[in-house]
C-alpha cells in the first residue's frame, strides 16, 4: 500500500516521480517511507519523553527540579539516588506496605474476577437461562423496599435483608406464574456488561457505608471484592466470545465421556481459551493495579495501595515531592511492563476478539 | 436378517443393552424436528438412522445421548428410564462427525479421558488406552497431538475413545463423512467388524445410503422428523414403504413415471402397462430400479424413449433416456454404446416394478402383469 | 468378547488377551448427580450475586440518597426523603451554574445552532417513523433525540452565548473531543504500523507503554510537562513569550492539557485493537484491490475501512464509557480549576462527597449515569449494531 499521491505516481518513472512511486505493490515509495518513519519517531518521542522525564526526575536533587529544566544526567545535573535511597532504604517499611497491599489486592482481585467472570461467561455462552420477568421485578422491588426501610426508616439492615428475602421467596412462585415472559442469555449478558457504564462514584458511597456497617473498611477484602465487581463486566464480555468460539462438539464429547460441567470447564474449555485468558488477565491486572478512586474511598491506612502512595507524595505545604513520586511511579510500572512483555503476543489478539463480536 | 440372527451374532458382550425410544418429540422454536419417534434397538444391534440433512436424525441421536432434552417421550436403556438423565450417567459413547478430539491433549490423553474423569487408577488407564489404541492401529501415535494426525487417524482416535470404556451403547453421528472416498470404504469395513466383535448396541446416523446398506442390521429411514420405514437393508431396498424411501435408497435413485390407473392398466404419456390386481383408479407413480431395466431397439421394449446421455462410470454404462419430460436412468453393461438422441426402447421384468399412490406416496399392493415380449 | 483373526485390527492385538476394564458408571441419585444437575446455577450465581450486592444494591441505595437529605450526626446519618429536590437544585436551582453552566440569555448564534439541531433531529425522527422501525425502537430514538436536543440547548446557552459551562459540558467535552482525537490518532498509528515497516515490534511495544501506567502517575507527569517555568518545555514557552502564562488559569488551555494527558494514556488501547483488526483484514481482498488498480486511499476507503468499522465502533464505545468516568487527571492536574472549568461530573460528585454532601453527590452521580447510559446505549444500538450488521 502506498501513501504517495496517485496523481504524482502517474507522472512516470523518472526524476521526482520515482520518489513518490512505490517500487512494487505492497512496498512504500521513498516519500511515504520518509513520512511514515518521521511520524513513528515523533510518536515514540511523544510517548517516551514523559517517561524519560519521570526517570530522570527520580534521580534529581530537589534543587535540580526546582531550578528549572535540566535535561541530561551528568551534563545538566549530577544524578543522585537520594529519592531511591529514601524510599527503598530509609523508609523501606513505608514503601513495602502499600506495595504489598497492591500486590495482594491486584492479584486476588484478578484471580477472583477471572474465576467468577469466566464461569459466568461460559455459562452464558453455553447454558440457556430463562429467568422469569416477574421474578426479576419482584426481586428489584424487594431490594428497593429493604434499602428504603434501612436508609430512611432506620430499620436494622439484617432484619430488612431477612424479611425482604423471605417475601421474595414466598411471592416468587406466584408472581413468576403471572408474568410468563422471560429474558434470555443475551439480556443477561447485556445487563452484566452494562455494569461497566456505572461510574464508580455512583456506587462507591453506598459500598463505603456497607463496608463500614460490617467493619470491613480499610481491609484488603473490601478492595478485592470491589475491584472484582468493577472488572467483572470486562471479563464476561471478552471471555464470552472466546468461549463461544470453542467448538461445542468438544464439550459435548467430554460430557458423554463422563465429565461433569465443572470438569468440562477446567479440563477442556479453559485450556482452549488460554489466549483470551492471558489477555483478559493482563487487562484486569492493569486496571486493579492502577485503580485510584475506589482505593481513595475505601482505604485509609492499612489497605493503602500504591496509587494512594503516589498521591501522598503531593505533600501539603512542602509542595510535591517530585523526585520521590517519580520513584514510586517507576516501581509501579516495572512489574506491569514485565508481565505485558511476556503476554504481549496475546493481548492484541485477545482484545480484538472481544471487540469484534462484543 | 431377522432379529434372532442379530441376537445370535452378538451375544458376545453382556453389557450390550436394549435401547427403546418411545414417542419422542422435539421442537426448536416453531420447528417440530422430531415427530413421535419410536424405535426399539435390540442388544448388540447395529441400527442406522438414515435420512437427508435436516430430517431430525441427528437430533434424535442427541436426545439418546442426553445432549438435547426431549419435549415428550421416553428413552429406556436396559431397565432404566434415562429420558432426563445427564449424559454422564447414561453409559453411552458417541463419535462426532468432527471427531471432537481435544486439541490440547495427546492421543493417549484423548483416549484415556473417559477413564480419567471416572477416576480409574493411572496404570489401569494406561493399559486400557494401549489396548484400545491397538484395536484401531493407533498404538504408535500415542504421544502425538490431534493436529499432527491425518483425517483417518483422527477418526481412529475418536473410535478408540468411544470403545475404551466399553459403553452399553455406541452413538455415531456421520463419523465417516469427513474422510475421502477410498478411506471411507476401508473404515466402513473396520467399523462393521469392530461392532460385530464388541457386540455393542450401536445407533449410527448417516445421510449416505451406501453406508446404511453396508453397515446396518436394520435401517430406519427418516424424513422431516417422521420415521418412514424400519427394516433390514434388503427389506428396505426391495420393499420400500413409500415414494420417499424408494427414491432415497439406491444410486442412481429409482426411476419414477407419473401416470394413472385406468381400466386395470397403468397409463402414462406413451406408456400403457397391464396390472395384475384390480387397482383402484386414480393418480399413481410407477417406479423401477435402473439396474432392473434394459435399453433395447425401438419397438422392442415396453415403451419408446430417446437417449439423453450415456456415461461410462467404470463397471457400468449409465444411460439416461427421456420419456416426454421424465428422464429415466438405466444401467447397461460397460460395453454398451449408443448415440445421443437416438430412438430406443426400455424394457424391464414388470413384476419387479412398484406402484405408489401419487397423493399419499404409499406403495400400493397392486403389481404389474408379466408382458410377453 | 469374540476375537477373529481375519481382520487386521485384531491380528495385531490378537496375541494379547483383552483385559476387561471395569469402568463403573458413577452412582446414580447421589449428591454428585444432584450437584451436576444444579451446576447451571452454580456457574452463573457468583457473578450475579456479586453484581447484585455490590452494584445493583448500591445503585438503589444511591438513588435513595439522591432523593433524600442526608445529615451527619454523631455515629451515623439522618436520612430524610425530599423527593426530586436535589435534582431540581442541580438543574434549575442554586447548583445550576455548577452542573449546567451560567445562563444569561441565548445568543443568536446559540438559537441558530439549537434550531439547526432540532431540525436535524426532527428530520431524522420522521425518516425513522416512515421507515420500518418498531414502536420500542422509535421510543428509544425519541429518548436519544430528546437527550441530544437538551444537550445542544445547553451548549447553545453556554458556549455559544459566551457563558461558562458546568461539569456536564466539561464531561461531554472530554468524551467527544477526547474520543475523536484518540480515535483518529490511534487509527493513523495503527494504519502505519500495519505496513511492512522496519522495527515494528519495537514501535508496538513503545506505543503500548502508556496503558500500563497508573492514571494518577500520568496526571502528575503531565503536570510536570505543563509547568511553564520548571517543566521541560519552559524554554519553548519562553521563546513564544509565554513565560508568565499560567495555563492552569485559562479554562481552554487547562481542558486541552487534560485531553492531551488522557489521549496519551488511551491512544495505545485504541491503537492495539485497531492494529489487530487491520491485520485481520483478508489479504486477498487488499491484493484484489491492487490488481484492480485502486490507489492506497481507495483501498483503505473501500476495503479496509468497511471491514474494521465494527471494531472501530466498539472501541469508540469502550473509550466513551471510560471517558464518562474520567476523574484522576482533572483531579491531579488542575483540581478541577480554574474555578470549575475542568471539573468532570465524577469529580463534581467526588467534591460533593468530600464536602460532605452525600445527597448532592448521589444526585450528580445519577445525572451522570443517566446521560452516560442514554448516550452509550444509543451509540450501541444506532452505530455499533449497524456496523456489525453491515459486515455480517
Amino acid at each position: 500500500m502506498t501513501f504517495g499521491d496517485p496523481t504524482q505516481r502517474a507522472r512516470g518513472s523518472s526524476g521526482i516521480g520515482r520518489f513518490f512511486e512505490a517500487p512494487q505493490i505492497g512496498r512504500m515509495s521513498p516519500a511515504s517511507r520518509l513520512i511514515v518513519y518521521s511520524l513513528l519517531l515523533f510518536w515514540s518521542a511523544f510517548v517516551l519523553f514523559p517517561l524519560y522525564w519521570i526517570v530522570i526526575t527520580s534521580v534529581k536533587l530537589p534543587i535540580d527540579v526546582n531550578d528549572g529544566p535540566a535535561y541530561l544526567p551528568f551534563i545538566d545535573f549530577a544524578p543522585n539516588m537520594h529519592a531511591w535511597r529514601d524510599l527503598l532504604v530509609l523508609d523501606l517499611a513505608e514503601t513495602v506496605k502499600p506495595y504489598r497491599n497492591s500486590v495482594i489486592i491486584a492479584l486476588f482481585a484478578t484471580i477472583a474476577c477471572m474465576l467468577i467472570g469466566s464461569m459466568a461467561a461460559y455459562a452464558l455462552a453455553r447454558i440457556e437461562y430463562k429467568p422469569k420477568f416477574g421474578t426479576i421485578l419482584l426481586f428489584v422491588v424487594a431490594m428497593v423496599g429493604a434499602s428504603v426501610s434501612v436508609g430512611i426508616w432506620g430499620v436494622d439492615w439484617r432484619l430488612a435483608a431477612a424479611s425482604a428475602g423471605a417475601i421474595f421467596v414466598l411471592l416468587a412462585r406466584a408472581l413468576g406464574r403471572r408474568f410468563k415472559r422471560s429474558v434470555g442469555n443475551g439480556d443477561i449478558l447485556f445487563w452484566m456488561i452494562s455494569q461497566r457504564i456505572l461510574p464508580p462514584v455512583v456506587t462507591v458511597v453506598p459500598v463505603y457505608m456497607m463496608f463500614q456497617s460490617v467493619r470491613l473498611l480499610d481491609t484488603h477484602f473490601a478492595l478485592i471484592v470491589t475491584y472484582t465487581v468493577v472488572n467483572l463486566p470486562i471479563v464476561v464480555w471478552l471471555m464470552y466470545d472466546f468461549f463461544s468460539g470453542i467448538p461445542k462438539d468438544l464439550e459435548e464429547s467430554a460430557q458423554l465421556d463422563g465429565a461433569s460441567r465443572l470438569t468440562v470447564f477446567y479440563e477442556i474449555v479453559l485450556p482452549l481459551a488460554r489466549t483470551g485468558l492471558a489477555a483478559t488477565t493482563l487487562l484486569v491486572l492493569i486496571f486493579s493495579w492502577n485503580e485510584y478512586v475506589v482505593a481513595l474511598f475505601l482505604s485509609t491506612t492499612n489497605a493503602q495501595t500504591m496509587p494512594i502512595l503516589v498521591a501522598a507524595m503531593n505533600g501539603g505545604e512542602k509542595g510535591v515531592l517530585w523526585w520521590k513520586m517519580c520513584v514510586v511511579i517507576i516501581i509501579m510500572i516495572i512489574p506491569v511492563v514485565l508481565m505485558a512483555l511476556v503476554l504481549q503476543r496475546f493481548i492484541s489478539k485477545g482484545i480484538l476478539l472481544g471487540a469484534v463480536k462484543g | 436378517m431377522s432379529v434372532a440372527d442379530i441376537e445370535a451374532a452378538s451375544t458376545a458382550t453382556s453389557r450390550a443393552q436394549k435401547l427403546s425410544i418411545r414417542g419422542l418429540n422435539k421442537s426448536f422454536g416453531a420447528v417440530h424436528v422430531v415427530k413421535d419417534l419410536s424405535i426399539d434397538v435390540e442388544p448388540g444391534e447395529f441400527l442406522v438412522l438414515l435420512g437427508p440433512s435436516g430430517c431430525g436424525k441427528t437430533t434424535g441421536l442427541r436426545m439418546i445421548a442426553g445432549l438435547e432434552v426431549a419435549d415428550s417421550g421416553q428413552i429406556v436403556l436396559g431397565d432404566s428410564d434415562v429420558t432426563s438423565v445427564l449424559p454422564k450417567y447414561r453409559d453411552v459413547a458417541m463419535v462426532f462427525q468432527s471427531y471432537a478430539l481435544y486439541p490440547h491433549k495427546t492421543v493417549a490423553d484423548n483416549i484415556g479421558f473417559p477413564l480419567k474423569v471416572r477416576g480409574l487408577p493411572i496404570e489401569q488407564r494406561a493399559a486400557a488406552v494401549r489396548e484400545a489404541a491397538a484395536q484401531v492401529h493407533m498404538d504408535d501415535y500415542l504421544d502425538r497431538y490431534p493436529r499432527q494426525l491425518s483425517g483417518g487417524q483422527r477418526q481412529r482416535v475418536a473410535l478408540a475413545r468411544a470403545i475404551v470404556r466399553r459403553p452399553s451403547v455406541f452413538l455415531m453421528d456421520e463419523p465417516l463423512s469427513n474422510l475421502d472416498a477410498k478411506l471411507r470404504g476401508y473404515m466402513r469395513a473396520e467399523l462393521k467388524h469392530m461392532q460385530h466383535e464388541l457386540g455393542v448396541t450401536t445407533v449410527y446416523v448417516t445421510h449416505d445410503q451406501v453406508e446404511a446398506m453396508t453397515l446396518a442390521h436394520r435401517v430406519a429411514i427418516m424424513d422431516e422428523g417422521v420415521l418412514q420405514q424400519i427394516g433390514t437393508p434388503r427389506d428396505v431396498y426391495d420393499r420400500p414403504a413409500n415414494l420417499f424411501v424408494a427414491g432415497f435408497m439406491g444410486s442412481p435413485s429409482m426411476n419414477f413415471i407419473r401416470g394413472s390407473v385406468e381400466n386395470g392398466r397403468f397409463e402414462s404419456h406413451g406408456v400403457s402397462l397391464p396390472l395384475v390386481d384390480a387397482a383402484p383408479g386414480g393418480d399413481v407413480v410407477m417406479g423401477f430400479r435402473p439396474e432392473d431395466a434394459q435399453v433395447v431397439d425401438p419397438g422392442a421394449g415396453l415403451f419408446d424413449a430417446k437417449v439423453f446421455t450415456a456415461e461410462l462410470t467404470g463397471d457400468v454404462t449409465l444411460v439416461t433416456v427421456a420419456l416426454g419430460d421424465t428422464s429415466l436412468a438405466v444401467k447397461m453393461p460397460k460395453e454398451y454404446e449408443v448415440d445421443y438422441d437416438s430412438a430406443v426402447a426400455v424394457t424391464l421384468p414388470l413384476p419387479q416394478a412398484f406402484l405408489f399412490d401419487a397423493r399419499s406416496g404409499q406403495r400400493l399392493p397392486a403389481r404389474f402383469a408379466e408382458v410377453a415380449r | 468378547m469374540t476375537t477373529q483373526d481375519s481382520v487386521v485390527g485384531v491380528s495385531q492385538s490378537g496375541s494379547r488377551s483383552p483385559t476387561a476394564i471395569a469402568v463403573e458408571l458413577p452412582p446414580r441419585g447421589g449428591f454428585a448427580e444432584w450437584f451436576d444437575n444444579q451446576s447451571r446455577q452454580f456457574f452463573i450465581m457468583p457473578a450475579v450475586i456479586m453484581i447484585l450486592v455490590f452494584s445493583i444494591f448500591p445503585l438503589i441505595a444511591s438513588l435513595i440518597l439522591s432523593l433524600s437529605r442526608v445529615r451527619l450526626r454523631a455515629g451515623g446519618y439522618n436520612v430524610r426523603f425530599v423527593g426530586l429536590r436535589n435534582f431540581e437544585r442541580q438543574i434549575f436551582g442554586s447548583e445550576q451554574f455548577h452542573f449546567l453552566g451560567t445562563f444569561t440569555s441565548i445568543s443568536p448564534l446559540g438559537w441558530l445552532f439549537a434550531i439547526a439541531v432540532a431540525a436535524l433531529l426532527i428530520w431524522w425522527l420522521v425518516r425513522c417513523f416512515r421507515g420500518s422501525v418498531s414502536l420500542l425502537g422509535f421510543i428509544g430514538r425519541l429518548i436519544t433525540a430528546g437527550m441530544i436536543f437538551g444537550l445542544s440547548l445547553m451548549f447553545a446557552a453556554t458556549l455559544l452565548s459566551g457563558n461558562q459551562f458546568g461539569t456536564l459540558g466539561v464531561t461531554l467535552f472530554y468524551v467527544l473531543v477526547g474520543c475523536a482525537v484518540q480515535f483518529l490518532i490511534g487509527l493513523g498509528l495503527a494504519v502505519i504500523c500495519a505496513q511492512p515497516i522496519w522495527g515494528r515490534t519495537f514501535f508496538r511495544v513503545v506505543f503500548f507503554l502508556p496503558m500500563m501506567i497508573t492514571p494518577i502517575g500520568i496526571g502528575f507527569g503531565f503536570r510536570m510537562m505543563a509547568d511553564t517555568t520548571k517543566g521541560p518545555f519552559s524554554p519553548v514557552w519562553q521563546w513564544f513569550g509565554l513565560r508568565d502564562f499560567a495555563w492552569a488559569a485559562d479554562p481552554w488551555a487547562a481542558r486541552t492539557f487534560i485531553v492531551i494527558g488522557d489521549s496519551w494514556q488511551w491512544i495505545p488501547f485504541i491503537f492495539v485493537v485497531l492494529l489487530a483488526a487491520l491485520e485481520n483484514v483478508p489479504r486477498d481482498m487488499v491484493e484484489a484491490g491492487h490488481v484492480d488498480g485502486a490507489s492506497g486511499w481507495q483501498i483503505f476507503r473501500e476495503i479496509t475501512w468497511p471491514s474494521i468499522a465494527p471494531v472501530a465502533a466498539t472501541v469508540i464505545l469502550i473509550r466513551a464509557i471510560e471517558a464518562f468516568k474520567l476523574v484522576d487527571l482533572p483531579n491531579i492536574m488542575t483540581s478541577g480549576g480554574p474555578g470549575i472549568s475542568t471539573e468532570s461530573m465524577t469529580l463534581h460528585a467526588f467534591f460533593a462527597w468530600r464536602a460532605p454532601d452525600l445527597a448532592q453527590s448521589a444526585a450528580v452521580s445519577y445525572l451522570l449515569l443517566f446521560v452516560a447510559v442514554v448516550l452509550c446505549v444509543s451509540f450501541f444500538n444506532l452505530v455499533v449494531l449497524k456496523r456489525r450488521a453491515a459486515i455480517a
